[in-house]
């Protein structure tokens, strides 16, 4: 994950605080062109997914026998196809729907959770915390890539005697993420969220005699939820490349079905058909780059808001 | 503060974290389904699959077979890889394959390094001039490109296209030097570019705060030229966080080269594991995942003690 100082996006609101200092430049903060680009980069991705099987043109799964690997801007196939028949650009439309939809959904559960533990654990303290901070600590100590490749291999384990169904390896890739974004978010929220529980409208409302569920969702989830977002939407960039990763190491999800396993598929023609690498390569790559851009365009807004207050 | 004693503070939890850890990856292989035993040596007779069971410690339960495979590890017996015969034992693969990994991470943190020190120096000192600008717009892209597509992108480039050096295989430097590199500069730029944007950017930021301290204005007001400035009195304070975070990422990257040594085919721990999940050898396997686990785990520790050690500013911080 990127890190997350940006000089250029600091916020310059504490500067036109402190005049009495060299006044540094005083920036309008804007929208910039990157953050127009990713989302609608996004917005394409997010159209394809969710609209794709309605959408005219060949199906993902069909071979055309007729034209095999033929190159980009075809008459019938506007993206070429694979040295096995396949429409490049129905596969596209069709990964972005596991691709996006798996990230999305993996980040949405596992930061839910990893959140809900995470500011829990901060809130109450004591035994509690220490147990989650060991856990997430534990975790952590496997690399992300190393840790999914684990579980995957073991829990999507398929061999002549135990056939595994597309469903169930999707199902168990999708488990796997949310175990690997858990320990990553809840960490973050963690963090945040101690940071915010000292603070002195916490402590008003818990002598007001305030449940602490409530305060947790009243005073600290709304506080803290900025900071998870904002990681979320990067979270979802490393999402899609450990997705492309283990499908590229033969144990993701097989048959071309999403971006990664086009690229699994299509390496070993890289000579005769190369845009059966480089487009969804860089599919994978402009959907990463597009959630991080806005990832760190939510993370400057949430820097302004936090210095006013 | 005695650094003895905090070494020992570090070094409890960083053993628990290592236990559990392992403890869990046993755990995990158990939960494969069938025999396991039968999954490592398929269509071998019954008397072979038990004689593995007993040596790996897998016909007992599953805090009989963490004991063994744990009391293994640290008496030095790895286990062995039950294909073929087995013949190939765990510690000698890791022997020959762990140094080929540590050179490609190192060759990849010089390269990131030596791209990254001149254009963050650079970019701070012109900050917010064009230059600037265009390496933090370029920087953003590169340091979120994942390096896998980078990498095959490179390859498609590079090597099919242009057909400047091959796109697989690995050569030991000890054999034929020339060919080693040529060889290694397709991973090693896909490993390196990502990170040497990041630290393209942590030496920027840091570089613009030093710039404003006092003696930095007294060097240049005493005539010193902006070059020899720049090394000599702004490189140097503002490196220690570029250097934590290269030290830090060294664990990360053990990780993160197994998809690039599989791409290119280079014989290290990455290739090892990828290659036992794929010929299911249950042992291999977690031994190989743990050593990694173990690694990071250590690398982390020791790094953040150091800094700790050599750098005091940072233990007032934290206290």
């Amino acid at each position: 994950m990127p890190e997350n100082s940006t000089p250029e996006t600091e916020t310059p609101l504490e500067a036109s605080v402190e005049t009495a200092e060299e006044t540094p430049k005083v920036k309008k903060p804007r929208k910039t062109i990157g953050f127009y680009l990713s989302s609608a980069w996004i917005g394409f991705v997010l159209f394809l997914a969710t609209f794709g099987p309605w959408l005219p043109g060949p199906a993902w799964d069909e071979s055309f026998y007729d034209s095999l690997g033929v190159a980009p801007f075809h008459h019938s196939h506007i993206l070429g196809t694979t040295m096995d028949g396949y429409d490049m650009w129905a596969g596209l439309q069709h990964g972005a729907r596991i691709s996006i939809f798996v990230s999305l959904i993996a980040v949405l559960i596992g930061g839910s959770i990893g959140s809900f533990v995470g500011i829990t654990a901060a809130y109450f303290r004591g035994k509690y915390d220490l147990l989650i901070t060991m856990i997430f600590n534990v975790m952590l100590s496997i690399p992300n890539l190393v840790l999914s490749l684990a579980l995957l291999s073991v829990l999507a384990y398929s061999d002549e005697a135990h056939p595994v169904s597309l469903a169930r390896r999707v199902t168990v890739l999708i488990v796997s993420l949310i175990i690997v974004i858990i320990p990553i978010l809840g960490r973050i929220a963690r963090g945040s969220a101690l940071q915010w529980g000292s603070r002195e409208f916490v402590l008003a409302s818990k002598s007001m005699g305030s449940k602490n569920f409530f305060i947790i969702r009243k005073h600290i989830l709304p506080n803290v939820a900025p900071a998870i977002l904002a990681i979320g939407f990067l979270a979802v960039g490393s999402v899609i490349i450990v997705e492309g990763s283990l499908a590229l190491l033969g144990i993701g999800i097989p048959g071309g079905a999403s971006w990664g396993s086009m690229l699994a598929n299509g390496r070993g023609n890289i000579e005769f058909s190369p845009h059966e690498v480089y487009l969804p390569a860089l599919f994978i790559a402009f959907t990463v780059i597009a959630f991080n851009w806005f990832g760190d365009y939510v993370r400057v807004q949430l820097d302004k808001r936090e210095s006013k207050i | 503060m005695n650094i003895a004693r905090q070494f020992l503070r570090r070094l409890v939890p960083m053993i628990a974290i290592v236990v559990i850890a392992t403890f869990l990856l046993s755990l995990l292989m158990r939960l494969l389904p069938g025999d396991p035993a039968a999954i490592m040596v398929p269509n071998s007779p019954q008397e072979v699959r038990d004689q593995i069971a007993h040596e790996t410690g897998l016909d007992r339960g599953l805090f009989g077979y963490y004991w063994k495979w744990l009391s293994g590890v640290l008496t030095g017996h790895f286990g062995k890889y039950y294909l073929n015969g087995g013949s190939r034992e765990i510690s000698a693969v890791i022997k020959d394959t762990l140094p080929i990994t540590l050179l490609l991470i190192l060759y990849a943190q010089i390269v990131a390094l030596v791209i990254a020190i001149p254009l963050g120096l650079v970019s701070a000192y012109k900050e917010g001039k064009r230059f600037d600008k265009i390496a933090s717009a370029v920087l953003f892209t590169t340091v979120s490109f994942p390096g896998f597509a980078l990498a095959l992108i490179f390859s498609l480039v590079f090597a099919v296209k242009l057909g400047w050096v091959d796109p697989i295989g690995y050569v030991p430097p000890t054999e034929n030097f020339g060919q080693h590199i040529k060889l290694m500069i397709l991973p090693v730029m896909s490993l390196a570019l990502g990170l040497a944007s990041g630290y393209t950017r942590l030496l920027r930021t840091d570089v613009i705060a030093t710039l404003k301290d006092d003696y930095v204005t007294m060097a240049a007001s005493k005539g010193i030229s902006n070059r020899r400035v720049l090394w000599r009195h702004v490189f140097r304070p503002s490196s220690t966080t570029l250097l934590t975070s290269a030290a830090l990422n060294m664990g990360g990257l053990i990780g993160g080269t197994i998809v690039i040594e599989t791409i290119f085919v280079i014989p290290g721990i990455g290739f090892e594991i990828f290659y036992s999940i794929g010929a299911r050898q249950i042992v291999a396997m977690q031994t190989l995942i743990a050593l990694i686990s173990i690694m990071y785990v250590f690398f982390n520790t020791t790094v953040d003690l150091l800094t700790q050690i050599t750098d005091p500013r940072t233990r007032e911080r934290r206290a």
